[in-house]
């Protein structure tokens, strides 16, 4: 009896011992288009006597795992089509949200947030977004990361040509030297559809929106400016108005009215509406009713609840107009065949897959293209679109590796061109189980990965450490909050207060 | 009587086909990653929408209704639509098969180009500095890797010589109307020379990266049964009858030396149909390789079931070539 009593002091010492010099060690899984900064980042940590082990998963497999809620630390990234962070902060943040995969829950975010998304002046909403971003920032639920810039380049015989934040490549606008056509090197593999209702990437809008335009589009930084429309007015909170320009023709011929913008949300919001499927854009517009036609130049929306006027605005930017006349004569599957849209460029020839030709419309209502030909290639090897821009083939390439811009700098004819990004980069934490049900650990975390020497390294200075999950180039803003410095001797700190060995 | 027993082994594939397809059905369904997750991203989109949409695409039926849905459409000669892409399968392989094709059979007759010779002279000048260089460039062509050497070309041959395209099937300025899909055969249908030669250039890089490997694997074994056939008493025999060397080398050795050679190839080709992702990728060719390979990132089911149906049904057939091969090469054998 004696000699288990000790054996039982024995273990329970031992186990205390255990319990308070325990090392900070967890699994930090992540993709490999990151898995170099993931380790980057493994070895800062051990610096402060964290152990941490990379995995590296496939993107759609580690998902499913975070989101079963069975990891501790993850490497992901989200983003933004508003500028706003309605479509990042908000579904990243708030409690349940369906990108919230670090289970992060602040009642007082999500009141800001429910603010921000349904009301329709801009300074409450700023101040729900500003006064979001100093919570978030104290409860440190991610390990906060950074932004990339879009890196393109082309040759220097383009003019009037400029990368844009949003990915879109509005080619209206660009001239070439000596010639009267363009080609540029697309990133993806290829474009989904030419029906604007069937589709949610950018590439596919990018090609798409140089053959429609839109109610109102984009500048290079993102700023909303019209197009179709050429004035919009706010009647209540639930309803707004749009005033299109007159003499706008599709490149068939047909004038644009009113019915034309009516009919392109009609098949976008009714399930079902084409060809028996159902629109994958619905959810850009919020909570929307129904459009309706006031008269021939007057369109309205009318939304459920209330909506922020600078979203509905921002939303628009994606939806293209699609003429009614034409779609229903053809049908859908003659549409994608022969799109026709009122925009600068109209199709020409090519298949999704390999090179789309349009050509200039020269019954454009505004100012018309100066090229008289552009051709999207898709190219989706990045060595690959260097090599043809080296060559000339291309004379505009999009996603320059950070790692080839020196070899693009060094000849003669090219620049390299950026623009800012809109896809916030992180390591998000499981809030919810430990380690990381502790802000300590989150907070020294924080201090802890020096991301200046990973942004300078691994993407050679093209990327803008975030102080928490917001843009700079999204409304609301808080360009005062700076982001956690790297403080090695302030993580150690925080790891001790929260029991932790760091020696 | 061969034909009746030709058409008996493609029927004899449709079952392999149909197994194949099940497995597939089934290992796709076994693979964490949900299809509509990681279609939508991170778009902003309700739960009801994405609920709407499993239901749509049938996601949300259970595994055995779904099973039955797929071959109910099969039996309608239909392979169904994709998730992703919202088009019929039929068109997507479709569409990207020619291409496959097209550069598969440009790398085979660059292969029997550099192998056959090279491999017929290194075994007969074996042990030789000729034997030497050619089994060592063969070690070379296997091991390296194939996105480096396409890229080293594309370096090579376009950015610094200029004289061929770096990737696609065509130059933009040229139209081409699709009939066949085969970028060389349209060409000349529309009695386009030029077109011809420009699309003739695209193909030599790609087919070039896959070729030279290839040539790699067949040098060696044309090599090597070429050794064995030249030590063949049927050999000796022919010397000894007194017929020419050249005649010896061709109609007796190499043609029983082939039978190995074509069996490798048969393989080989069984594998290049079904595209090769890498250098379709980088050379930016739209084929087989690369639909499937982001299919089955993409999770898209529909499509990956087919090709590997295809995939199956393509090896069968190859197979079945072969077999047909060795029956013309040695009349002893019997299909």
């Amino acid at each position: 009896m004696r000699r288990w009593k000790w054996l039982f002091i024995l273990v329970l010492v031992l186990l205390v011992g255990v319990a308070s010099a325990k090392k900070l060690s967890f699994v930090l899984d992540t993709t490999d288009n990151r898995a170099d900064e993931a380790q980057a980042i493994a070895a800062q940590l051990q610096q402060i006597g964290v152990d941490v082990q990379v995995r590296v998963w496939k993107s759609g497999v580690l998902l499913d795992a975070i989101k079963a809620g069975s990891r501790q630390a993850y490497t992901t990234d989200w983003g933004s089509a508003y500028f706003d962070p309605f479509d990042l902060g908000i579904p990243k943040l708030t409690t349940g949200g369906r990108g919230n995969y670090s289970f992060y829950s602040n009642a007082q975010v999500d009141q800001d947030f429910k603010v921000a998304s349904t009301t329709t002046s801009d300074g409450p909403r700023d101040a729900a977004y500003k006064d979001a971003q100093q919570q978030v920032f104290q409860d440190a639920p991610w390990v906060f990361g950074y932004v990339l810039k879009n890196i393109e380049a082309a040759s220097n015989a383009v003019q009037g040509w400029g990368p844009a934040a949003d990915n879109s490549e509005s080619l209206a606008g660009a001239s070439v030297q000596g010639g009267n056509s363009l080609v540029i090197g697309m990133r993806t593999d290829q474009i989904i559809t030419f029906d604007p209702a069937m589709y949610r990437d950018r590439d596919t809008e990018a090609v798409l929106r140089n053959m429609f335009d839109s109610l109102v589009t984009h500048t290079l930084s993102g700023e909303v400016v019209p197009q179709l429309a050429s004035s919009w007015t706010k009647v209540d909170d639930k309803t707004y108005d749009f005033t299109l320009h007159s003499g706008v023709t599709f490149q068939n011929g047909d004038p644009l009215t009113a019915d034309d913008v009516v009919f392109t949300f009609d098949r976008i919001l009714t399930p079902g509406a084409v060809n028996g499927e159902t629109s994958p854009r619905a959810g850009l517009l919020g909570p929307i009713d129904h459009v309706e036609a006031v008269d021939a130049t007057h369109v309205r929306f009318v939304y459920k609840d209330p909506f922020p006027e600078s979203l509905l605005l921002q939303a628009l930017v994606h939806f293209q107009i699609v003429p009614k006349a034409y779609m229903e004569k053809v049908g859908v599957e003659g549409f994608k065949k022969a799109p026709i849209g009122s925009g600068p460029f109209q199709y020409e020839r090519g298949s999704l897959d390999s090179q789309i030709v349009l050509k200039r419309y020269d019954g454009y209502w505004g100012d018309k293209a100066k090229l008289s030909q552009v051709v999207f290639r898709m190219m989706p090897e990045p060595s690959t679109r260097v090599a043809a821009l080296l060559s000339g083939e291309v004379q505009i390439i999009q996603a320059v590796p950070p790692d080839l811009v020196s070899r693009l700098e060094s000849a003669p004819n090219i620049s390299v061109k950026t623009a800012e990004g809109t896809r916030a980069y992180q390591i998000e934490l499981n809030n919810k189980t430990a380690p990381f049900n502790d802000v300590r650990v989150r907070q020294a975390l924080n201090y802890a990965v020096d991301w200046s020497s990973i942004l300078d390294n691994i993407y050679h200075g093209y990327g803008q450490r975030l102080s928490t999950a917001f843009l700079p180039s999204g409304f609301g803003y808080d360009a005062s909050l700076q982001p956690y410095p790297y403080d090695p001797a302030k993580a150690k700190e925080l790891l001790q207060q929260a029991g932790y060995d760091v020696n | 009587m061969r034909l009746l027993k030709i058409l008996e082994r493609l029927l004899a594939a449709l079952p392999v086909a149909l197994g194949v397809a099940v497995l597939a059905f089934l290992f796709l369904r076994f693979l964490p990653g949900d299809p509509v997750e990681i279609m939508l991203g991170d778009t902003q989109v309700s739960q009801q929408q994405i609920t709407a949409l499993r239901h749509e695409l049938n996601l949300d039926q259970p595994l055995g209704s779904q099973l039955v849905h797929f071959f109910g459409q099969l039996l309608h000669g239909q392979l169904g639509t994709s998730i992703v892409k919202n088009q019929s399968v039929s068109a997507l392989i479709g569409g990207a098969l020619p291409a496959t094709i097209e550069l598969t059979l440009a790398t085979v007759f660059i292969a029997l180009l550099i192998a056959l010779p090279v491999g017929i002279l290194s075994a007969l000048f074996q042990g030789s500095w000729l034997d030497r260089v050619v089994l060592s460039g063969a070690l070379l062509g296997v091991s390296m890797p194939s996105f480096w050497f396409g890229l080293l070309l594309i370096l090579l041959f376009a950015v610094e010589a200029h004289l061929l395209p770096t990737s696609g099937r065509i130059s933009s300025t040229l139209l081409v109307e699709r009939h066949t899909g085969f970028m060389l055969i349209d060409t000349l249908l529309a009695g386009d020379l030029r077109a011809f030669l420009d699309a003739l250039k695209h193909l030599v890089l790609p087919a070039l990266t896959l070729g030279v490997v290839f040539a790699a694997v067949l040098a060696r074994v044309v090599r090597s049964s070429m050794i064995e056939a030249l030590h063949r008493q049927y050999v000796t025999t022919a010397r000894a009858k007194g017929v020419k060397e050249r005649s010896v080398i061709i109609k007796h050795a190499l043609r029983n030396a082939l039978i190995p050679a074509v069996t490798v190839a048969g393989l080989q080709v069984g594998e290049l149909l079904g595209g090769n992702m890498i250098v379709e990728t980088i050379f930016a060719w739209p084929g087989v390789g690369r639909l499937v390979v982001n299919s089955i990132f993409a999770r898209d089911y529909v499509v990956v079931q087919a090709a590997v149906m295809l995939y199956a049904i393509t090896y069968v057939g190859v197979n079945l070539l072969v077999d047909v091969l060795y029956t013309v090469l040695n009349p002893r054998i019997v299909l």
